[in-house]
């Protein structure tokens, strides 16, 4: 694969990446929300997608995690190629994502929103349910008690009975993240895991996200906040206009013109004067 | 046997047979989320091919359909149901792959209505417009039972039935399985990027739904001996999501609630009053205007239904030690959410990524 690498870590990623795309490009009724994009996403590094609205930054995420088809392009996790594959299938792959405007399971409990996610469970089969109840019941308890675990450490663990649609929206971005990381995820796409969230809130999940790269977990996340991309991220990918303009770190990034002038701009020498 | 008898155990009968049609209907609709509005067509499934079944060979009765095998209650009862299910496949594969909520129901109303002008045109398939008829009555020569004895008994088989049935729902809505119906109701999106594959579920909520509505449908034409295309309009269909929505979805005891409300009492009841001097018929007609009146009132005053579907506590999954140490842990974490300004549980972000 090909890519515009800019810099020395855009060409590390695309030796070491987990995931990767080119050429995506997605079109609605003739506008091109993705025209082209191409990155890589190092495997157990954390990966910011940043870009001004209407960059195409969700389609992308949409695109990758299979909610949404491609027109055109080819994205690979590992070397698997999953262009086009369902939601469902890339998830079996381990590839879990989050939403933008958090999408909990309202009728569902806590509890019971982190227990959909297990991977696996025999009692999804109805047979098993009939023909298997012990096999079923002690796979149920472990996972609650995996899912109690997360709950205590995303500190949901008190709202564990209360209908997820109760929950306010910092709490729902958390239901968001800990449900991901129920499935046992090898890469979490996060969409703007931090927007709408108070600042003590966002340096909470900023350490949650730090903790999933230590278990292992790639993470690719689209945030507009520079001073936590600054902080946590060590690679980041700028989209424009649907086309990938650079990767590389958010260091090597400011020196570059294009980015500067696209998206950085003000924000850059806000963040240099203080 | 009195003439009052006569009707209580009807009713009796109708309580069981919707509530067992209802249990179908919940767990696409109320559970997994599919507008089924083709349901009643699943029910006539089932009553044609269980009476089909039950019937000697069509020659010489003056009936014409198809099957006629003589068989016994209940294997014709069980074809029946898989019948429904295997239809639900077809149906399935045609509506469900592409199509969802608003759409997949508009699709699904015209397949009941194809379903119905097949059935009430095609004569040779289950007797057209007149529909069958002299089915014969389960046990009736066995149990030496006449027309009287006949009706306790099989309200009685009903029950027994719709009791099974119920055992049998509850543990399917308490499984993961249940649980994984309900994420897709929520947002299906969620639950396919959650790893499940919608479809495959949706497909098997119809399954298990049809054979329910297929079994409801069978145990109509064994208990009343007959069956024809007036009996299962497609606007019957609203009748047992009335059923439904007025005891409440997502729980089986609210379904049994609201198939007493609606169907026994709003629906049968009525039909053994005294016609009004006059006016036949105007009370069938209140009936549907009432049925039209009580569903608004419940949508707008109480959505949730008489009985509203509870959600599954924490102790309900057998973490019984753990939730009793919950003092401690509760006294650890005092806040939660968005209001929780804690410093970071496990790690502390600040000092090590900086200055990178």
């Amino acid at each position: 694969m090909t890519a515009p690498a800019t810099t020395s870590s855009a060409r590390n990623a695309w030796e070491n990446a987990a995931l990767s795309c080119e050429g995506i490009t997605k079109a609605f009724q003739g506008v091109h929300a993705v025209n082209g994009a191409a990155f890589a996403v190092p495997g157990g590094q954390i990966t910011a997608l940043i870009g001004p609205n209407g960059a195409g930054k969700t389609t992308l995420v949409n695109i990758l995690s299979g909610s949404m088809t491609c027109d055109r392009g080819q994205e690979l996790i590992g070397s698997t190629d999953v262009t086009n594959w369902p939601s469902h299938k890339i998830a079996e792959l381990g590839l879990m994502r989050t939403f933008q405007l958090s999408r909990e399971l309202g009728g569902l409990t806590v509890l019971e929103n982190l227990l959909v996610a297990a991977r696996d469970q025999a009692g999804e089969r109805l047979w098993n349910i009939f023909l298997r109840p012990g096999l079923v019941r002690r796979q149920e308890k472990d996972n609650v008690e995996r899912a109690l675990d997360l709950l205590e450490t995303y500190g949901l663990y008190r709202l564990r009975d209360a209908r997820a649609s109760d929950l306010s929206g910092g709490q729902k971005k958390l239901l968001e993240i800990s449900r991901a990381v129920m499935a046992s995820p090898k890469i979490l796409l996060l969409d703007e895991p931090m927007a709408g969230v108070n600042p003590a809130l966002i340096e909470r999940i900023g350490g949650y996200i730090i903790d999933l790269k230590r278990d292992g977990v790639t993470v690719l996340m689209i945030e507009h906040n520079l001073n936590v991309v600054e902080r946590i991220c060590d690679h980041v990918i700028v989209l424009a206009e649907g086309r990938t303009l650079a990767e590389g770190r958010l260091s090597e990034l400011r020196e570059n013109e294009q980015v500067v002038k696209a998206y950085l701009g003000e924000v850059i020498n806000a963040g240099t004067t203080r | 046997m009195s003439g009052t008898w006569y009707y209580i155990f009807t009713l009796i009968f109708f309580l069981f047979d919707y509530f067992i049609l209802a249990m179908g209907l919940n767990i696409q609709y109320g559970e997994t989320g599919i507008l089924n509005f083709a349901y009643i067509g699943f029910v006539a499934i089932g009553a044609y091919v269980t009476g089909a079944l039950s019937l000697p060979k069509s020659a010489g009765t003056g009936q014409y359909y198809i099957l006629g095998f003589s068989m016994p209650f209940p294997f014709n009862l069980l074809i029946g149901g898989l019948t429904a299910s295997a239809f639900a496949v077809v149906v399935a594969l045609i509506a469900l792959r592409r199509l969802r909520t608003d759409y997949l129901a508009m699709v699904l109303i015209s397949l009941s209505l194809v379903l119905y002008d097949v059935c009430n045109n095609y004569v040779p398939l289950f007797n057209g417009a007149d529909g069958l008829y002299n089915v014969p009555e389960p046990f009736a020569g066995v149990l030496h039972l006449n027309t009287n004895s006949f009706i306790p008994f099989f309200a009685g088989v009903t029950g027994v039935v719709a009791l099974i049935m119920w055992f049998v729902m509850s543990r399917i809505m308490r499984s993961p399985a249940g649980r994984t119906f309900r994420a897709i109701r929520d947002d299906d999106v969620v639950a396919a990027a959650l790893g499940k594959n919608v479809f495959r579920q949706q497909l098997k909520s119809m399954i298990i739904g049809s054979f329910y509505a297929g079994i409801g449908g069978g145990l109509i034409i064994q208990f009343s001996g007959s069956f024809n295309p007036t009996a299962w309009l497609p606007g019957e269909t609203f009748v047992v999501f009335a059923v439904i929505l007025v005891g409440g979805v997502g729980n089986n005891i609210g379904l049994l609630v609201g198939a007493l409300v609606v169907e026994t009492l709003l629906v049968h009841l009525p039909a053994f009053l005294p016609a009004i001097p006059g006016h036949p018929g105007l009370i069938e007609y209140f009936d549907a205007v009432l049925i039209g009146v009580l569903l608004m009132a419940m949508l707008w005053f109480r959505p949730q239904g008489i009985v509203p579907e509870r959600t599954r506590k924490a102790g309900a999954f057998g973490a019984g030690e753990r939730l009793g140490a919950e003092a401690t842990v509760a006294g650890e974490e005092a806040v939660t959410g968005d209001e929780a300004v804690a410093p970071l549980t496990r790690s502390a972000v600040q000092p090590e990524v900086t200055g990178q």
